[in-house]
């Protein structure tokens, strides 16, 4: 904890005395991983404004955003008094993981509208699907489970964590990322409203990649999977082996 | 004390796992069965993803055949030329079954084949076997003696007819290779879907339609299925990455564990008695698996990924 105060410290001092827009100025991301999941401790500072140091009454809405890859998403159907997965939505381009984090309620920050302008929130995000028209109709109840499953999974996460402001512009927030969380390049975007008016945002790309013994045995089953089959089977012999000679006794 | 499986990707409870294993293994060593046809339905029922209960399954009964087939040898209870045969079949098998697993996957439908393999085959064998137990309980109970057949007549007319004879000495059996080839190639194909050894078929089908004697039956499936179950993790290993070892390493230190105990209570037991409660239990997990396809599931969606892996169940 002394570690972060004395970093805060040296932010404060080091935040732009003069700059024309409000930004994070400096961040510090720190992931440590463990059978469930890891926080993504996030640091940020507000520069001083043109209108002078007035970082009274901000609020700070922070998103995270996975990697994206192409989605499948799949219904199932009774089809002949079983249940099959039938019907089908393909999306060129999701996010794997998607946070919201703010200080208070975003509906207390400002409007639909302008979080709807501005892209924040699973929902506002726009995803394209493949398929065209036919699709059109069907899409948003694949769009409604996609959230719902997200979420389920921990790999959505819309106000459950919560940023916070520290004093002197500076804030910090605690993000969940989940042990099923992707890997791959995550964008961290700060937003800086005042009196419900979006003043600045900010970008941080960021790679998430997971170390431990589970990202290990991950990474060999998808690099090596000829030689992770012949560990696999390597051991079940060795195993069979070790248990023939201990039941002979 | 929870542990997440990195290729199931969800965590579990480590003594939970272990005693799954452990109980699969108490039956299957009280029954003299592999347990592969209760291993993999008890992953699925508990949350992991059927692609990765079948694989793993698989993997973790190359483990319980070779303590068993080692018994087996040392008492002189494996024909090595027959094994080799039914493992030549079962490899064939095995690669096809895991090249129609991939393309299920791709195509979203292998939780659902997975599923169908499983009620018809646990729904076939259960209900023979029970039917075979209760008639064998029912005459023990009258005390007429089970009717034999002279050996000479145990092969249908068909059967001699295959080309390619082979000699079985120890077996002493002369018949076609053909028909090893194919009993092997089945089980192959029933491994890599299933995620069993295939012993409740390939037993039968070697006792009756090959004639092998009672004594080198058990030990020459073993044989077989240590290594198509060895294959069987390789091919979807390298197809559909789906082997979890961790998974594996937990559930056979408790079936290796259970099958010594269950071992040792099932000598207590008369075989007609097991094998009715066998079956029983059989259909017991045959049925479960129905109802799930039947009735209607409580999440309609899910998510996979473009080559076809399911995230969820």
């Amino acid at each position: 904890m002394k570690r972060w105060l004395g970093l805060l410290a040296l932010l404060a001092l080091t935040a732009p005395a003069s700059a024309l827009v409000t930004d994070i100025s400096e961040r510090r991301i720190e992931i440590r991983y463990s059978f469930n999941g890891a926080d993504l401790i996030l640091f940020g500072a507000v520069g001083s404004t043109v209108l002078g140091s007035d970082t009274s009454g901000i609020d700070i809405v922070v998103v995270v955003r996975g990697p994206e890859a192409p989605t499948k998403l799949r219904r199932k159907e009774r089809v002949a008094g079983i249940w099959v997965n039938h019907g089908s939505l393909t999306l060129p381009s999701a996010p794997g993981y998607y946070a919201v984090a703010a200080n208070r309620h975003l509906a207390d920050i400002a409007t639909p509208e302008i979080f709807t302008a501005s892209g924040i929130g699973f929902s506002n995000l726009r995803l394209a699907y493949a398929g065209g028209p036919g699709k059109a109709e069907a899409a948003p109840e694949f769009l409604k489970a996609l959230k719902r499953l997200r979420a389920e999974d921990g790999l959505l996460r819309e106000e459950l964590d919560v940023v916070k402001i520290i004093g002197e512009g500076l804030f910090r927030t605690n993000v969940r990322l989940p042990a099923n969380a992707p890997v791959g390049q995550y964008q961290v975007d700060a937003f800086v409203f005042q009196e419900g008016r979006l003043q600045a945002r900010n970008r941080i790309d960021m790679t998430v990649d997971k170390e431990g013994f589970e990202r290990a045995v991950y990474s060999f089953a998808h690099e090596w999977p000829f030689f992770y089959g012949l560990t696999a089977v390597v051991i079940a012999l060795l195993a069979g082996w070790v248990a023939a000679l201990v039941g002979r006794r | 004390m929870p542990l997440y499986l990195p290729i199931a990707e969800l965590s579990m409870n480590i003594f939970l796992v272990v005693a799954m294993g452990g109980a699969v293994g108490f039956l299957s060593g009280m029954f003299g069965v592999g347990g592969g046809f209760l291993m993999t339905p008890l992953l699925m029922f508990a949350g992991v993803p059927p692609t990765v209960a079948v694989a793993t399954g698989a993997n973790q009964l190359t483990a319980a055949s070779v303590s068993g087939a080692m018994a087996h040898w040392r008492r002189g209870g494996v024909d090595l030329k027959m094994g080799l045969v039914l493992t030549a079949g079962g490899a064939v098998g095995a690669f096809v079954g895991a090249f129609l697993f991939k393309l299920l996957r791709a195509a979203g439908q292998v939780d659902l084949m997975i599923s169908l393999a499983y009620v018809l085959f646990l729904g076939a064998v259960g209900g023979l076997m029970f039917v075979e137990s209760v008639r064998a309980i029912l005459r023990a109970r009258a005390g007429t003696p089970p009717p034999m057949k002279p050996r000479e007549e145990r092969h249908k007319a068909w059967i001699h007819k295959l080309p390619w004879k082979m000699r079985f000495k120890k077996s002493r059996l002369y018949i076609s290779a053909l028909l090893p080839l194919g009993i092997g190639f089945v089980v192959g194909i029933l491994s890599s879907i299933m995620g069993v050894g295939g012993g409740f078929i390939m037993v039968p089908a070697m006792i009756y339609l090959l004639g092998m004697p009672t004594g080198v039956v058990i030990g020459t499936s073993l044989f077989q299925i240590i290594f198509v179950t060895a294959l069987t993790t390789i091919f979807h290993s390298v197809n559909t990455q789906t082997v979890d070892i961790p998974l594996a390493i937990l559930l056979l230190i408790g079936a290796v564990t259970g099958a010594q105990i269950g071992a040792k209570v099932g000598m207590k037991l008369k075989p007609e008695q097991m094998r009715a409660l066998l079956a029983l239990i059989v259909l017991l997990v045959g049925l479960r698996m129905a109802v799930d396809l039947v009735i209607e599931p409580a999440e309609l969606y899910s998510i996979s990924d473009m080559d076809g892996a399911e995230e969820r169940p």
